[in-house]
């Protein structure tokens, strides 16, 4: 039997799948980023700023489900290739102005019995109210050829972002620029997202994910995007909590469901997932659009092709893993940014420990 | 570097790969509004507890390190995450402090956290603030910095001094050296030479005779070191006999009353002792241990009534009293009894002259001094003997074979590397350093490399390679496999 392979051509310096890939450094986002810490600020305050990092956002809704449907799954090994997609950011430090964060995306995919990744960043932002419009719109133009405030319309966005909404918007976009270019560089390959296929946020343009999905399927890719969480319930019930007394590997199919509000819309549709032993349970959506068999084709190849550990792929456990920022890193950006824009590092008084002691814990300091 | 911590003697650094600090370096800590500076020494370098440490390591091998990858890194950020990964916890102890420019053993004082400037003392700076050079210089070697490590003679003059460290580390070499540098200086030096190392000493290592060679003196006993009875004192003589040959009191009585009566017939000699002693009324089990000793002397071969083949150990003392020089003793291939018996005659023989002034003061190196020494001449050696001008230094490759008291009492300590604890406590009990300084310096001493303790060096212990000498090698290991190799 020949089984069908992607073409992967070995560059000199990266083994990752190259057709119509564009592997050039996100110049706009370097720039953007070095722009924005060459700032006239003379220090930054560290405090309770580490405590937050975040990660990919996941969009969740109430829906009223119809009907659900347990189909028990065969794990088919074909040699496909999987990959992932993780962004994270960090929060490193307020400035008088703004904030200082940083953001690193990775990509991890699984080539025979080895995993390879390609890490992205750590990209530099100093956000403040003067040019956390200018940093948008000049990334979201640069990555997917329309300006802000041209896709407002389309978007349902108001208003230009908050400043406390720029690391997930910034995050969000490298998310998307990544899963963007895997898409249009990989084919016939397993695509895994960090979250789900719900649209019209502003982290989520309906746009951007219509176009990733109709690249994807143009190149025989699958993209599934798993939540670690969702607020999604069935007669009162979490719907990760319908699977447990089913036997590994199995999929809940949830028929019938109403669709939510706009512009809030969903491209995928909706599984939970228990696709190994354990008590963990994962909402999957996989594009609509692709037949219900390809679907479910589609996880039984994940399941011959990737480790799946707790019920979780391990080339996502991986790019989270990859992208995640630990202390160390934090405290050597940090450093490099005292370094390059020469700011001093100060630690800011604790308002809260200074007013009421040692009953000053709990929530931390927002800006 | 940064000060981090101070834990009673104990300052904890935080330092970066490119400040290039080993173990043994001094640190200068100077507080400029204080006017006050400290000085510490390095004795164990970690890695700072840097917090992610533990992820980070995880997250570069997950799944028994099957990931590959490249990083896209625009910012060039990696390097400061590795350097902040690399950075090093020094863990220091304070050995003085200075105001004023003025060093003072003090360590009460606190340098400021945030504005001291905390950078590395290079020893040859420290040897100059300590003055340890001196008027007579003895060059022991190198630092790690190349600088010279020079050392005064003075600073081993009525001194105890200890060489030790495990074998083939550089102890006989070190030994040699401070030999030769004392002779040079004019000292008079005896040598118990355990395996005839020293009897080289005044050739090079090309063998021809060198600056020293007529101030060498081997003394090999019973070759061209053989002794009448007559030129022994009755009391060295009663020494030999209890200490060394084990002879009862009422035996050793009786001997006293054989020796006097010989003594006042002016007929004392081997022959006439073993006719003495075979005639004298007394007990037979008294004559029967007499006459075991008697033999012991006779085959120890040191003992002889030839006048022609007999020497004195006085004219070759009394020849270093001039311009220095070294009596060594070849006690290589002598049995256990026989090195006890030379041991004691040598011993007795200077507290004689040194007591009534004949010899000015004797630099004693004893080699393995738990073989030939009894028990109680270490604290004799330590304490009585020290008074009477004999400065011993002590060389061993087994530190516990010395006891705890002699090692609280070391003037310095020459320390080579030791990897066994056991040792390492041994040694670590010397009173002029303290214990964690020991241990871990002298763990990760390379061959060659000594680490100065005590007065020589001001108790700024440092460590030093210690520097070739131009000696003939003898005493070397036999081996089967020499020719083949």
């Amino acid at each position: 039997m020949v089984i069908e392979q992607l073409t992967i051509t070995t560059t000199p310096k990266y083994n990752f799948p190259q057709e119509n890939i564009n592997l050039e450094l996100p110049r706009t986002f370097l720039e953007l980023s070095i722009q924005s810490i060459k700032t006239s600020e003379k220090t930054f305050n560290l405090n309770n700023l580490l405590n937050f990092q975040q990660l990919t956002i996941t969009t969740l809704e109430n829906l009223n489900c119809l009907s659900a449907k347990v189909i028990k799954l065969k794990p088919k090994p074909d040699n496909s290739i999987v990959s992932a997609i993780d962004v994270s950011s960090i929060k490193l430090g307020e400035t008088s102005t703004g904030f200082l964060l940083a953001i690193r995306g990775a990509i991890v995919w699984k080539q025979n019995v080895n995993y390879r990744y390609l890490r992205i960043g750590p990209f530099l932002f100093h956000v403040t109210e003067e040019n956390k419009q200018r940093i948008y719109n000049v990334l979201r133009k640069a990555y997917f050829n329309f300006a802000h405030q041209e896709s407002k319309a389309a978007l349902n966005i108001t208003s230009t972002p908050n400043i406390m909404q720029m690391q997930s918007r910034l995050t969000g976009l490298l998310e998307k620029w990544l899963q963007m270019t895997l898409t249009t560089a990989a084919k016939n390959t397993l695509i895994l997202w960090d979250g789900s296929l719900t649209v019209g946020t502003p982290e989520t343009p309906t746009r951007v994910v219509e176009s990733i999905l109709q690249t994807a399927r143009k190149r025989e890719n699958m993209i599934m995007a798993f939540s670690k969480a969702t607020r999604l319930r069935l007669m009162s019930h979490r719907i990760t909590d319908l699977l447990v007394k089913s036997r590994p590997p199995c999929l809940l199919e949830l028929k019938g469901y109403s669709n939510v509000n706009k512009p809030i819309r969903l491209l995928g549709e909706i599984y939970v997932a228990r696709l190994a032993k354990g008590n963990c349970t994962f909402r999957l959506d996989i594009d609509k659009e692709i037949p219900s068999e390809q679907r479910i084709e589609a996880v039984e190849k994940l399941l011959g092709n990737d480790i799946v550990s707790h019920g979780y792929p391990e080339t996502l456990r991986l790019a989270h893993i990859l992208c995640t920022f630990t202390a160390n890193e934090v405290i050597a950006m940090q450093r490099f940014i005292a370094k390059k824009a020469g700011l001093n590092i100060v630690s800011q008084p604790n308002i809260r420990r200074i007013l009421f002691g040692p009953y000053g814990k709990g929530e931390v300091d927002n800006f | 570097m940064k000060i981090y911590k101070k834990e009673g003697n104990v300052l904890q650094i935080l330092s970066f790969p490119e400040d290039n600090i080993e173990k043994g370096d001094y640190i200068l800590i100077e507080d400029s509004k204080a006017r006050k500076a400290l000085i510490a020494q390095v004795i164990d370098i970690q890695f700072a507890n840097i917090p992610g440490m533990l992820e980070e390591l995880l997250r570069s091998c997950p799944d028994g390190g099957n990931i590959h990858g490249e990083d896209f890194d625009p910012l060039e950020i990696a390097p400061y995450i590795t350097y902040i990964q690399d950075s090093r916890l020094l863990i220091c102890k304070i050995r003085a402090s200075i105001k004023n420019e003025y060093l003072s053993p003090s360590k009460s004082w606190l340098p400021s956290r945030s504005h001291s400037i905390v950078k590395k003392l290079p020893v040859s700076r420290l040897l100059e603030m300590i003055k340890a050079k001196g008027k007579l210089p003895i060059v022991l070697g190198e630092t790690k910095e190349s600088s010279p490590l020079i050392i005064d003679a003075s600073s081993l003059d009525g001194r105890l001094n200890i060489i030790t460290g495990k074998k083939e580390t550089g102890k006989s070499h070190l030994s040699k050296l401070l030999v030769l540098s004392l002779v040079h200086y004019g000292a008079t030096v005896v040598i118990f030479d355990l395996n005839g190392e020293y009897a080289g000493l005044g050739y090079s290592s090309d063998g021809a005779r060198n600056e020293y060679y007529h101030r060498i003196h081997v003394l090999t006993p019973g070759k061209n070191f053989k002794l009448m009875l007559g030129q022994l004192d009755l009391r060295v003589m009663l020494n030999i006999l209890v200490h060394a040959l084990r002879l009862p009191g009422t035996s050793a009585r009786e001997f006293r009353h054989i020796w006097k009566s010989l003594k006042e017939r002016k007929e004392l000699s081997l022959r006439a002792l073993g006719e003495t002693i075979r005639n004298w009324h007394c007990n037979i089990h008294i004559r029967d241990a007499l006459f075991s000793r008697y033999y012991a002397l006779v085959n120890s071969g040191l003992f002889t009534d030839n006048p022609s083949e007999a020497s004195d150990i006085e004219q070759y003392l009394f020849k270093t009293r001039e311009k220095g020089g070294a009596v060594v003793i070849n006690l290589r291939d002598t049995s256990s009894i026989d090195r006890q018996i030379m041991v004691e005659y040598t011993l007795g023989k200077l507290v004689e002259l040194l007591s009534n002034w004949r010899l000015k003061a004797v630099f004693l190196f004893a080699e393995e001094a738990h073989l030939y020494l009894r028990e109680t001449y270490w604290d004799d050696i330590v304490t009585r003997m020290r008074h009477f001008g004999i400065f011993t230094t002590f060389i061993t490759n087994q530190p516990d074979s010395i006891r705890s008291g002699i090692y609280r009492q070391a003037d310095n300590i020459f320390l080579f590397n030791f990897t066994n604890e056991n040792d390492l406590e041994a040694v670590s009990r010397a009173a002029r350093v303290d214990a964690e300084t020991v241990k871990s310096i002298a763990r990760d001493l390379p061959p060659h490399h000594c680490l100065v303790l005590g007065k020589a060096v001001k108790d700024f212990p440092m460590v030093v390679k210690v520097k070739r000498l131009n000696v003939k090698t003898m005493g070397g290991t036999r081996l089967f496999f020499k020719e083949k190799n």
